[in-house]
């Protein structure tokens, strides 16, 4: 179940209507009340696991078609935008399905029960029946989402351009929407009405994280969507194991529903984080990794303008720099551990010869940039520096190599200084 | 001699929005083999030609033929490069399975890209100068590149008539130049195409056709005829600013309806 409503998440997700699963999860909310009510003539002690499963579903899957007609609607004939319609039928189906459960709190109380396990999940009491219908739906959201892979693909991306290749866009569109319902119909039961979107958007934004391929995408989501059910499963039933031991004041009650959603809810956030490109930390740590480049790089550049042979004090270089002192002689220890500086008195350095050519090529990019700026771009010569002291560090070899072609191999840059030619050699 | 059929063929065109005419009553025709620039100031219908032809919009009134059949009977002769804004560039899909989709018609439901076409994408990639950015994500691309990229995908359908919505809004020089390029050599394939330009500056020297559109067909045929100061006032003037605001208000008391 978690599997197919991680697939639906994905579609989902990827058309910007994340709410819908939220609000379609609650307006079926009326529709389990209703279902079971209508259905209570017919239950007996033998059937009554498949009756009131059948009607639930039935009666879910009506009222959350109808809140979905709702908020069609609203949008075409009255002009609501899509976020207020998705709200309005949020909020008013859970309070119709809210009030009618309080009725029949009173008249049907055994029902009432029954209905329970619907608003918050209830997993852990689901029988064979359950498994076998929610089973089969799952099956049928798995085999379209594989089966109309490619129109899902196209028509999710670029509508107007799938509709000219001749895919019949509005079947497609309603296909979607009949899963997603059915996803929440097939949901509610494991995690409840309330929680249910979460378990179809966050597979989906965690499983975007570590993949660019639609396909791989979805495949993902699946996975984390599987992993979740069951860990969620797991630690439900291991923690109320483990908080039932001790005294009354401890003990914690581990529902399997919301724990199904909290894991789901952690592996998004871990993947938020740390997943290899988009992940937060690996975008923290490459600006790190950047801006300690671009400190050495300038550290060396001072060297080298205070005469390549000389020994330099520390404070002088200090002057130069924009860090705390001790950050400064960290990083010349750093320097001088891979060669690059030489630290041959206390506080005093001098460039190594390799570090004597990497300053040379940095200051090679600094000029060459601000002739570039100077004579093409018409930035005034005053001006210049200040951009090149930033491009210096990022230009790339290619527009060097451009750079180079372009400006004709100078010698000589607009501040009259010469430009290190490109085989620098002591 | 065999007589040539057009490209495309328009009787009486209307579209409406709400109760307004967006076009109205274009009658035109375009033969085959040339490059057509379809202009006409803001809000002239221009992109909302281009849906009609595709069937993207139900016309409120008119007939449109595609070598002379009905688009249903030769879609796969039609292609289309829709607006670059129009597409979410964070959907994650590389460079070269964008370009694949351009055989998702062909291949039609239940089936899957095969080794050949995988081989007809590379191809086209490569004709646009795109080829070694094949595994990139789209976002990670400039919108001249952008351009290129939705160009192989239009050229992997193969198709006799193509339809560009504004392909050179926003790119750069290198990226225009070899669209020109590719679009003299569809024209010497006997291809047809159909872009919608901004740029009047360069419509003489990049189409052989014109059609200048302001709500009503102001003009269309071969742009020496057409491209003068008579046709441009007629479309761009103030005359027909009058016209414009007329409907610009029935637009907003009708609204909703």
């Amino acid at each position: 179940m978690c599997l197919a409503a991680a697939l639906v998440g994905v579609l989902v997700f990827l058309r910007k209507q994340s709410l819908l699963g939220e609000s379609l999860s609650h307006a079926s909310y009326p529709g389990v009340v209703v279902g079971v009510v209508v259905a209570s003539p017919w239950i007996t002690t033998k059937n009554e696991g498949l009756v009131i499963a059948v009607a639930v579903a039935a009666g879910a899957f009506v009222t959350a078609w109808i809140g979905l007609l709702v908020i069609e609607l609203l949008q075409r004939k009255v002009g609501v935008r899509i976020d207020a319609a998705l709200c309005f039928v949020l909020s008013a189906f859970f309070g119709i399905g809210l009030t009618i459960a309080s009725h029949v709190q009173f008249t049907h109380t055994t029902l009432y029960l029954k209905m329970l396990p619907y608003l918050y999940g209830q997993p852990a009491t689901m029988t064979d029946v359950h498994i076998v219908i929610y089973g089969i739906l799952s099956l049928v959201i798995l085999l379209m989402v594989i089966l109309l892979h490619k129109e899902l693909q196209a028509i999710s991306f670029d509508r107007d351009f799938a509709a000219s290749l001749g895919i019949n866009v509005k079947t497609i569109d309603a296909v979607i929407l009949f899963l997603v319902v059915l996803a929440v119909v097939v949901g509610i039961r494991s995690v409840g009405v309330v929680l249910m979107s979460a378990m179809l958007i966050a597979p989906a934004v965690a499983a975007r994280q570590w993949t660019n391929n639609f396909t791989m995408l979805l495949i993902i989501a699946a996975l984390i969507g599987l992993v979740s059910g069951f860990l969620g499963n797991y630690l439900s039933v291991e923690g109320n194991r483990y908080f039932s031991r001790g005294d009354a004041y401890w003990r914690f009650a581990l529902p399997t529903g919301p724990m199904i959603v909290l894991v789901a809810g952690v592996m998004c956030i871990l993947s938020l984080l740390l997943a290899s490109e988009r992940g937060l930390l690996w975008r923290k740590l490459r600006a790190l990794r950047f801006r300690y480049r671009c400190i050495c790089e300038n550290i060396l550049k001072t060297l080298w303008h205070f005469g390549s042979e000389n020994e330099i004090a520390l404070e002088v270089v200090a002057k130069y720099q924009d860090i705390s002192s001790i950050y400064l002689k960290f990083i010349l220890w750093r320097l001088s551990s891979h060669r690059w500086v030489n630290n041959t008195k206390p506080r005093y350095y001098c460039l190594t010869n390799d570090g004597r050519q990497w300053a040379a090529k940095i200051v090679r990019l600094h000029r060459l940039w601000e002739l570039y700026l100077a004579d093409y771009v018409g930035v005034g010569v005053e001006r210049v520096h200040r951009n090149a002291e930033e491009m210096e560090h990022i230009i790339s070899s290619e527009v060097e190599e451009q750079l180079t072609q372009l400006l004709h191999n100078p010698k000589q840059d607009p501040h009259d200084q010469p430009i290190p030619s490109k085989d620098f050699v002591i | 001699m065999a007589e040539e059929i057009s490209a495309l063929q328009v009787f009486q065109l209307t579209v409406n929005y709400d109760k307004t005419p967006v076009l109205w009553d274009i009658t035109l025709e375009v033969p085959s083999g040339v490059l057509v620039g379809i202009i006409g100031p803001n809000g002239a219908g221009k992109t909302t030609f281009l849906k009609a032809a595709l069937g993207l919009l139900q016309p409120l009134s008119g007939k449109m033929t595609f070598f002379g059949n009905p688009l249903s009977k030769v879609r796969q002769r039609v292609a289309y490069v829709p607006q670059r804004a129009t597409v979410d560039w964070d959907f994650p899909i590389t460079v070269k399975d964008l370009v694949l989709m351009g055989r998702y018609g062909r291949l039609g439901v239940l089936r899957w890209p095969r080794k050949a076409d995988w081989a007809a994408a590379y191809h086209y990639l490569e004709m646009v100068g795109m080829a070694q950015y094949g595994h990139r994500q789209i976002s990670q691309l400039s919108g001249g590149q952008q351009q290129r990229v939705f160009i192989a995908r239009a050229l992997m359908e193969e198709a006799d008539l193509y339809f560009m919505d504004e392909p050179f809004a926003g790119i750069d020089v290198a990226s225009e130049k070899t669209i020109v390029e590719l679009l003299h050599r569809l024209k010497e394939q006997g291809k047809t195409v159909c872009t919608v330009h901004h740029d009047l500056n360069t419509v003489e020297s990049y189409f052989d056709w014109v059609m200048v559109l302001n709500i009503r067909l102001v003009a269309c045929g071969p742009v020496e005829e057409v491209f003068n100061a008579t046709t441009l006032n007629a479309a761009y003037g103030k005359s027909y600013a009058l016209f414009g605001e007329a409907l610009q208000r029935s637009r907003r008391k009708m609204k909703g309806f």
